[in-house]
């Protein structure tokens, strides 16, 4: 027996997604058509490759919910399923294994950039590579309670960090 | 030259605008989605002190107008400061996104006094680098473009990854980080039904097709943003020259077969659209906005094939603009009732389409 029509939450058409989400521990009922479910992130045929291909890879969060964490930034695997974004710069090497595959499949087999590369990108790379070993580094001294190397680690950090007024000093 | 060849300048009896969009992140910080609120307000104070208050970057993006005076120079917007109407009206304007409009996240959006270049700061990404032309001049939009990318690159670290290119919150924009679109109006097509065969090409060509409004809104209407969507291993050059080269003037000569056809062989069909287009906006009273979109699309065919002689193209652009919500609201006071903005928009309608006397 065919499904009784159901209009979509946000306009007139028939919904063909109907999902159940829970929110705060309420129990809420998304009824959706093509465009609003596409809106709303929910893969779709024929839809953005980034979400048929998160869908594609839904096998792994079931076995692993929450997945290795990102060492900079926290960010899970489970957390760039949800969101279709990564948490920081170090993520494209923490999830190198899982999301590397999901950007060659989204660039049509891609691998390598070759296109522009930024002015200062040794420098870039450089100073990421420390920031994300003295990063490492804070977080050791902030669990074993060494505050006094904390204090002088977040200095580095600090200092490393392109703020505005580095800027200005690297100008001059 | 005629009228009609005019229009053919730029392409813009077809292509409304044309945008190119840089991605970029500054090293060092979480990625917008993950950044506290503190970590938000450095990078938009970072971003900004490269951008600079100097008339530099406007004379970048503003291709000869180097030297712009002080007045001229980039204007900081505080998003989160700003009213909801004024953030809905720069959206209309397509300065910023959908997104960006949202939220109470410390962002922020530098905009040129000829609102042909924006740099949002902290949208999805930390920074994002977007010229906008009139008709079809992508090649000027993208030199523009890459210039401003060029100064801010060499006063900021941009997330870079040997393989992965320029690293971006979403992975589907790593590599160039670069979108190049063009805002097409394909009336005809629509009328002989061939939509689907140019969105099926499209995808076959790895391009997105997206409504008035871009991401999230939907190409129903007669307006369409078609992109790139791979930005991996591809060039910025590359794809500017398959664009620029190929596929808009691919578009462009779809398009303008079907008026060609609809002319010579429903030339009835189409007056009728076209003229009750122009009678209904030259005489409601109530206007929606739908509607009034709609009954543009027909006139602004009517206009390109020389049916409408006394009716300006640029006229039709702005329209399509000062119609959104938003825009009436600021323009008239008063307007509180869906009816009293239906009105709003059916007078200014009237008043921009007005006969000659």
């Amino acid at each position: 027996m065919a499904a009784p029509f159901r209009p979509c939450d946000h306009c007139a058409k028939p919904a063909v997604v109907h999902n159940t989400v829970i929110v705060n521990g309420q129990m809420n009922e998304v009824h959706l058509c093509a465009e609003h479910a596409g809106a709303a992130g929910i893969q779709m045929p024929g839809q953005a490759p980034i979400h048929q291909l998160l869908g594609q890879l839904a096998q792994v969060a079931v076995t692993r919910p929450r997945g290795p964490a990102c060492p900079e930034c926290g960010h899970t695997f489970h957390d760039f399923k949800t969101s279709g974004l990564l948490g920081c710069a170090a993520c494209y090497e923490a999830f190198a294994t899982t999301v590397g595959p999901v950007i060659e499949r989204a660039h049509g087999g891609a691998s390598e950039h070759i296109g522009n590369v930024p002015a200062r990108a040794d420098d870039a790379n450089q100073r990421a590579a420390l920031l994300q070993q003295l990063l490492r580094e804070l977080e050791t001294a902030v669990s074993a309670e060494q505050y006094e190397r904390a204090a002088q680690l977040r200095d580095r950090i600090k200092d490393l960090r392109p703020t505005a007024s580095a800027r200005s000093d690297g100008a001059a | 030259m005629s009228d009609l060849t005019a229009m053919m300048v730029g392409d813009r009896d077809v292509v409304m605008s044309c945008r190119v969009r840089l991605a970029r992140n500054v090293s060092g910080f979480p990625f917008v989605g993950r950044a506290t609120h503190p970590q938000r307000r450095e990078v938009l104070e970072t971003v900004r002190a490269a951008a600079g208050p100097d008339e530099a970057t406007v004379g970048l993006v503003g291709g000869g107008r180097v030297g712009a005076s002080a007045a001229e120079s980039l204007a900081w917007i505080d998003l989160a400061a700003l009213p909801k109407r004024d953030r809905q009206l720069l959206w209309e304007r397509h300065l910023i996104s959908r997104q960006f409009a949202e939220g109470d996240s410390p962002r922020a959006v530098a905009v040129t006094p000829d609102e042909r270049f924006s740099l949002m700061v902290n949208e999805e990404d930390h920074v994002r680098i977007q010229v906008l032309r009139t008709g079809n001049a992508l090649r000027e939009a993208f030199d523009a473009a890459v210039r401003v990318d060029a100064t801010l690159g060499s006063r900021l670290d941009f997330a870079f990854h040997r393989k992965w290119g320029y690293l971006t919150a979403c992975p589907t924009n790593v590599g160039c980080g670069i979108r190049i679109g063009v805002m097409v109006h394909l009336r005809a097509l629509r009328v002989t039904n061939e939509i689907e065969k140019v969105k099926r090409a499209a995808k076959e060509l790895h391009l997105a097709v997206r409504g008035f409004h871009g991401e999230g809104s939907e190409a129903t209407g007669d307006w369409f943003q078609i992109s790139n969507q791979r930005t991996l291993g591809v060039t910025e050059v590359g794809l500017l020259e398959e664009f620029a080269g190929r596929i808009v003037p691919a578009v462009v000569a779809y398009e303008r077969e079907a008026r060609r056809v609809l002319l010579e062989r429903q030339r009835t069909l189409l007056e009728d659209r076209v003229f009750r287009g122009i009678s209904l906006l030259r005489s409601a009273r109530l206007l929606g906005l739908d509607e009034a979109m709609k009954q543009l699309s027909s006139v602004r065919l009517g206009v390109c094939l020389g049916l409408i002689p006394d009716v300006a193209l640029d006229t039709l652009n702005r329209l399509t603009i000062q119609l959104q919500p938003a825009h009436l609201r600021s323009g008239e006071t008063g307007i509180e009732t869906d009816d009293d903005e239906r009105a709003a928009r059916a007078r200014v309608t009237r008043a921009a389409l007005s006969e000659p006397s």
